[in-house]
């Protein structure tokens, strides 16, 4: 059976004007699907314009040329079905965890009750029950991020957008939420674009992995991680042990070495 | 003693330290000021002693309806303010939120800052005359664009990730200005009134020194005429508690406003 991919990038290209009648282009002729219900990985050297393309999907720049098309519609400018995760954090101090969680539906004007409902199971979702009523000031690093994916989550988007969500976490801290976001995948069927430069990040979470070259950025190639043919895998360490990952982890460090002799 | 110094540089005092060194300078402070005013170093008639000026404090709220005084400055210190504020508040916010509002104000705004607001002291006085609208407009005056001027810089600071995320949660534009950018610019508002609140009083003593028959500085000037020098350290005294006061009431109104700023881990 064929179906329409969720999200449809089409030779999107993005010029940025600079001062003094300069302008850079960040990147060019870039076209890819996201399938409903898979884990798309945008990876690629610094600067090669991946933050760029999740922006333009999310609606927060608009491309130069090109189009991006959500369920066959043409997107424009930001909107509560395309949620977006940044790396900086980006809880709002003055409300409490619950609060957080229920601010998008708040304002998009879902009911009291389920949005309590809603709020509770997200926050339950991603292990912040504890912690429901704190504020977050008083959280770690990993458990904001947590707010922040419950938050967008909660809000029912169809596409989960991540700019490098854990680059700002330990490494141990960084593990666990990878893990976590496959179970939110396994559990909710929520479709994901996630920008990482981490290799091992990108095949962990992968069904499918773009690669992208830098100045300017462009698709190198698309990878499908396809010695994970049982599925996608809940522990990290079962992924190492699998034959086939060294083989690819070492083709994707290949790509990079080329990037980074090419400037 | 292991060869620690008094002074290390960036080493830490401990609490007990920390408080005799804070009362020891006060004590050092009275005992110079006693002593040169009772050994007759100084001209007992410019510089009362410390008994004499508490004396005169006394005298002042006992007797000669200083409170009044006290009262009117407080008044004219909290209208001015408070109508600063309004026009502060709501304008800076805009400013710092749309930089279309910003392109016309900023301008503006910041060339007033540069003109210092005593020197409307005259124009305000014909314009107004000698009741409470000049007193009020100078103290509006040299608050009002400083306080903008922070309130529009302190939201140009919020964080455009929070913005974003607002945006792509769902946010109109009233939503991402009253439910995002507010109440995450709100502590430092707090903080620049607390500022400006500290400043109003400075122009509030030139207001009443200049142009004032009523209030601490109209007071003040009274007593010049008749040499009581005490009346007049009284006076400062009083404006110095009374800043004092309300920047310690500002402090706390933070602390209750913002529970969630001292939370921390
Ligand atoms: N707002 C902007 N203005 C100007 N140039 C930008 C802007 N955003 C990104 N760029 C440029 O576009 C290129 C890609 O940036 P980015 O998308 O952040 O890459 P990545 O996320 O892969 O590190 C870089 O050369 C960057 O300098
Ligand atoms: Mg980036």
């Amino acid at each position: 059976m064929i179906t329409d991919p969720l999200l449809k990038v089409e030779n999107v290209s993005k010029r940025f004007e600079l001062r003094k009648g300069t302008s850079i282009t960040a990147v060019e002729d870039i076209s890819f699907d996201v399938a409903k219900g898979t884990i798309c990985v945008l990876l690629g050297p610094s600067g090669s314009g991946k933050s760029t393309i999740l922006r333009m999907v999310a609606g927060l720049e608009t491309q130069t040329t090109g189009d991006i098309y959500l369920n066959r519609t043409s997107i424009d400018g930001p909107g509560r079905n395309r949620g977006m995760v940044f790396q900086a954090y980006t809880s709002f101090d003055w409300l409490s965890v619950r609060r957080n969680v229920e601010f998008g539906m708040k304002i998009n004007g879902v009911a009291q009750r389920e949005r309590s409902e809603r709020a509770t199971h997200f926050i339950e979702l991603v292990g912040l029950s504890k912690f429901i009523d704190a504020y977050p000031s008083q959280l770690s690093g990993g458990m904001r991020q947590r707010v922040a994916i419950a938050r967008t989550l909660a809000n029912a988007p169809d596409i989960l957008l991540m700019d490098e969500p854990f680059g700002a976490l330990d490494a141990e801290t960084r593990w666990q939420m990878q893990e976590l976001m496959i179970d939110i995948a396994e559990a909710s069927g929520t479709t994901m674009i996630i920008v990482t430069h981490d290799i091992e990040e990108a095949i962990f979470l992968a069904d499918k992995i773009v690669f992208l070259s830098s100045h300017p950025g462009r698709i190198k190639e698309e990878i499908i991680p396809d010695f994970k043919s049982a599925g996608r895998l809940k522990n990290k360490e079962d992924l190492l042990a699998l034959p086939g990952y060294g083989e690819l982890e070492r083709k994707i460090m290949r790509l990079m070495r080329e990037e980074g002799h090419k400037s | 003693m292991g060869g620690k110094r008094w002074f290390e540089v960036r080493s830490p005092v401990s609490p007990r330290r920390a408080i005799l060194s804070s009362v020891g300078i006060w004590v050092a402070f009275f005992a110079v000021w006693i002593i040169a005013s009772s050994a007759g170093w100084v001209n007992p008639l410019l510089v009362p002693t410390p008994a004499k000026v508490f004396q005169a404090t006394y005298t002042l709220f006992a007797e000669q309806g200083f409170s009044t005084d006290v009262l009117i400055s407080i008044g004219r210190v909290l209208a001015s303010f408070a109508l600063a504020c309004m026009v502060a508040v709501p304008l800076g916010v805009a400013m710092g939120a749309f930089p279309a509002i910003d392109a016309i104000f900023a301008p503006f705004v910041s060339a007033w800052r540069y003109l210092p607001a005593p020197s409307f002291i005259p124009i305000l006085l014909m314009w107004f005359g000698t009741g409470e609208a000049p007193k009020l407009a100078l103290l509006f005056l040299g608050v009002i664009f400083f306080l903008i001027t922070l309130i529009a810089d302190h939201t140009k600071e919020v964080r455009k990730e929070l913005i974003e995320t607002a945006l792509t949660l769902g946010a109109n534009r009233t939503v991402t200005v009253f439910g995002v950018i507010l109440p995450a610019v709100l502590p430092n508002i707090v903080i620049a009134m607390r500022q400006m609140l500290a400043m109003s009083w400075t122009y509030l003593v030139i207001a009443e020194i200049v142009a004032s028959t009523t209030g601490i500085g109209a007071m003040m000037m009274r007593a010049r005429r008749f040499l009581h020098t005490d009346e007049i350290l009284a006076g400062i005294i009083v404006i110095g508690v009374l800043g004092l006061v309300f920047d310690v009431l500002f402090g706390v109104l933070h602390r209750r406003l913002f529970p969630y700023l001292e939370r921390q881990r």
